[in-house]
């Protein structure tokens, strides 16, 4: 191999000091074994219970006639919504100039990767017939949003992988001169990832264009993801779904549950990984601005959604809007709400609070609330159909969810963890060439 | 996740413990012997059943009764409060034929009425189709059709269309010993046998002293291709004059040519016959989208063999 070929425009010196603090966690320490072999033993433990899903069917989870959808769906719904962060942090805010996103970007992608690979799993779970996945192409009708989910989820997949992989190749070719004591198979992972890389004018400039399609089609197709999700519950008639701003709604809910898995992300990375000179206090503070920025439009499409239909109280929605405002939901709604959004809101307004620590409270309530969220518009709706079968056991028509179909769910979760710590775990999670830029930048001004 | 379970147990729908109360109230209500009037269960078939009856009370059967009490003999009926039962065991066997007639005809709570989808001719080929799972069963019929205002007469009805198709005009007569005379001031119905049940026709009449009723047709009637429309007249008063019926075929309906709902393309036909709209909206931003998708995966053929050239280059000049 040739001696490190010099990046124009940048000094070595910078590049060996950025490259080294942010390829530091690169290697396999006893802290990742003991991390990814809990996480594949918890998964282990999991899947066996998917097997029995497998031999029993769904009648192990507590989908019956009335709920047919879930927890598995209200947990596709989730994981969708997270994916939208990728969208948000690199290309919404980067086309618009903010530079403060670099250090943010790759991870907000990572996240997107991890989520929307896994959404894809959640729905084969919902399936008491996986092995009948194939009709849904092989039957495929292009009139049922169905379709259009499978498309654009495996689509947004693909832009996201490649939106994350393509600024990393310099990183790479940066990284892989820098990687003495790690393992051979990661230099050789390094060697063919790089794409012979040499920092030429000319690559810069195909990668530049690259980058700037992938934003491009990224944009339109993160929307139409979350809206087609939010359309497999709007085209239905059903009282608590017939809703036409499902499409901002989802969306607007889908930036506060992304957000506030980017600031988990960013705490741990800070801290475990040691970057704290890159993910700064700064960052933290213009996330919580962001933060507050999209939960207060989420709570404004809130509001919308709940109080129109409660203020006319038609039949059907009445029904509805009493079961989660005064009935059987309106703990866990009232609770989701305030403190998953309301509270959050609030607190966001104080500049102690937009602090990395209290960032990550916040954060971790509103991930939650998030969740409990989509739990409670896929659920509660399926509970009062227009013509419900009468005469029928309680069980069929009460969804309860079960400890198996929670261990799925919660293999779901794990699998998005695998994939992120493998992914931030074997390549930088910060962008080397980038950083540099940027700071030669500022010291320029 | 786990708190979100022991949630959702405690939020347990109080509309649904209210409903189970009131199913343990109802339910003893509802299951308790279901009573004949003393008068109804000695009623008869005017006909023999025979393999013919049975095959056509199999497919009634199948329409009308198959989804809650399932294939007579195996037990595989809805799992219903109470349950429907199934019609070959004892339970329902032990019944006599006019009791089982009454409840197919009158239904009670979730086991609906049938007397306005279902002659009464539909509802004894059912019985019999029923007992066709019963070895035991002997048949009695009714030893001749009579009626208690004629003794003894044989009841017929003639149906035929006034010459502008406006109305339909009946004709009842009560026939003995070759002699008819007409039947004065019965009440009588005309029905329009329709896909899922027995549409009226005008109201109930009383035949005039020449026995006869006449029922305006609606001018909106709709036939079948040729115009035809099935009818079906009986009497009001069944008890009095006996289940004479008459069923024909009248020409008194539009012609009505059916479209299939399958034939163009649609939102709910299949993807060969889905509107264009939707496929070339889907099809192109499908291929828009990996179009591009392939262009920048392309690039990174380019990058590569820029850098290759370039690392000659550098080994050339060292």
């Amino acid at each position: 191999m040739n001696a490190e070929t010099k990046i124009p425009g940048l000094e070595t010196e910078k590049i060996d000091r950025i490259a080294s603090d942010i390829l530091r966690p690169v290697r396999i320490n006893k802290v990742f074994i003991i991390w990814t072999a809990f996480l594949f033993i918890a998964l282990a433990v999991c899947l066996y219970v998917y097997t029995i899903q497998l031999r029993k069917g769904l009648i192990i989870t507590g989908i019956r006639d009335f709920t047919s959808w879930g927890m598995y769906i209200a947990n596709f719904v989730f994981f969708v919504a997270t994916s939208l962060v990728g969208m948000l942090i690199s290309c919404v805010l980067g086309l618009i100039g903010f530079k403060w996103i670099t250090p943010l970007s790759r991870i907000a992608e990572i996240i997107a990767v991890a989520f929307a690979a896994i959404a894809g799993l959640v729905i084969i779970s919902d399936m008491g017939r996986p092995d009948r996945l194939p009709y849904v192409f092989l039957h495929a009708r292009v009139q049922s949003p169905i379709l259009w989910d499978v498309t654009v989820v495996t689509t947004y997949f693909v832009l996201s992988l490649l939106l994350w992989f393509f600024p990393l190749i310099p990183d790479i070719a940066v990284a892989k001169t820098r990687l003495k004591g790690r393992p051979a198979f990661l230099i050789r992972i390094y060697e063919i990832l790089s794409f012979k890389w040499v920092h030429h004018a000319e690559q810069y400039k195909i990668l530049r264009q690259a980058v700037k399609i992938l934003i491009l089609l990224i944009i339109p197709t993160a929307l139409a993801i979350h809206t087609v999700t939010s359309w497999l519950f709007a085209v239905n008639p059903r009282a608590g779904w017939d809703s036409t701003i499902f499409g901002p709604y989802f969306v607007s809910g889908a930036f506060v549950s992304g957000t506030s898995a980017l600031i988990i992300a960013m705490y741990f990375f800070r801290t475990n990984y040691r970057l704290k000179d890159y993910i700064t206090d700064f960052h933290f503070e213009r996330l919580a601005r962001l933060l507050f920025l999209v939960s207060a439009v989420y709570l404004y499409f809130n509001l919308n959604e709940y109080l129109v239909p409660a203020y006319k109280m038609k039949k059907f929605d009445a029904v509805h809007i009493h079961e989660l405002f005064t009935g059987d939901y309106a703990l866990l709604f009232w609770v989701t709400q305030t403190m998953g959004l309301i509270l959050p809101l609030i607190l966001l307004l104080f500049k102690r609070i937009r602090r990395p620590l209290p960032m990550l409270i916040i954060a971790l309530f509103m991930f939650a609330a998030a969740w409990l969220k989509r739990y409670i518009i896929v659920v509660p709706p399926q509970g009062h159909p227009y013509l419900p079968i009468q005469y029928v056991p309680e069980e069929w028509m009460v969804y309860r969810p079960t400890l198996m179909e929670s261990a799925i769910t919660l293999a779901s979760f794990l699998l998005v963890l695998i994939i992120i710590t493998l992914l931030s775990k074997f390549f930088p999670v910060i962008p080397i060439v980038e950083t540099a830029h940027e700071e030669k930048e500022n010291e320029i001004k | 996740m786990k708190s979100n379970r022991k949630r959702s147990v405690r939020f347990r729908r109080r509309s649904i413990s209210l409903l189970v109360l009131a199913l343990l109230v109802v339910v003893p209500v509802i299951s308790q012997e279901w009573l004949v009037p003393a008068d109804r269960q000695g009623r008869l078939s005017t006909f023999a059943f025979n393999d013919s009856i049975e095959k056509a009370g199999l497919q009634l059967y199948n329409l009308n009764c198959l989804s809650c009490h399932g294939n007579p003999g195996k037990g595989n009926y809805q799992q219903l409060i109470p349950p429907p039962g199934d019609p070959a065991t004892e339970k329902i066997q032990r019944n006599r034929d006019g009791e089982i007639f009454f409840k197919i005809m009158e239904g009670r709570g979730q086991m609906p009425s049938f007397k306005n989808t279902l002659s009464s001719g539909d509802i004894w080929a059912i019985v019999a189709y029923i007992r066709s799972f019963n070895s035991g069963y002997v048949q009695t019929v009714m030893p001749e059709i009579t009626s208690g205002a004629y003794p003894g007469a044989l009841i017929a009805i003639t149906l035929r269309l006034a010459a502008e198709k406006e109305s339909v005009i009946m004709k009842v007569s009560a026939i003995r010993d070759n002699t008819s005379v007409p039947v004065v001031g019965a009440g009588v119905k005309l029905f329009v046998k329709r896909t899922f049940g027995l549409l009226p026709l005008d109201e109930e009449k009383i035949t005039d002293d020449n026995g006869m009723a006449t029922f305006g047709i609606p001018p909106d009637l709709r036939g079948d291709t040729t115009g035809n429309i099935r009818v079906s007249a009986r009497f009001t008063d069944e008890e009095k004059f006996g289940t004479a019926a008459k069923d024909t075929v009248l020409q008194a309906g539009l012609k009505v040519i059916p479209v299939s709902l399958v034939k163009d393309r649609a939102m709910w036909n299949t993807l060969r016959k889905a509107p264009w709209w939707i496929l070339l909206s889907y099809g192109l931003g499908v291929i828009l989208v990996w179009g591009f998708i392939i262009v920048v995966m392309l690039k990174l053929r380019d990058i590569f063999i820029i850098g290759e050239f370039t690392e000659k280059e550098n080994k050339r000049e060292a």
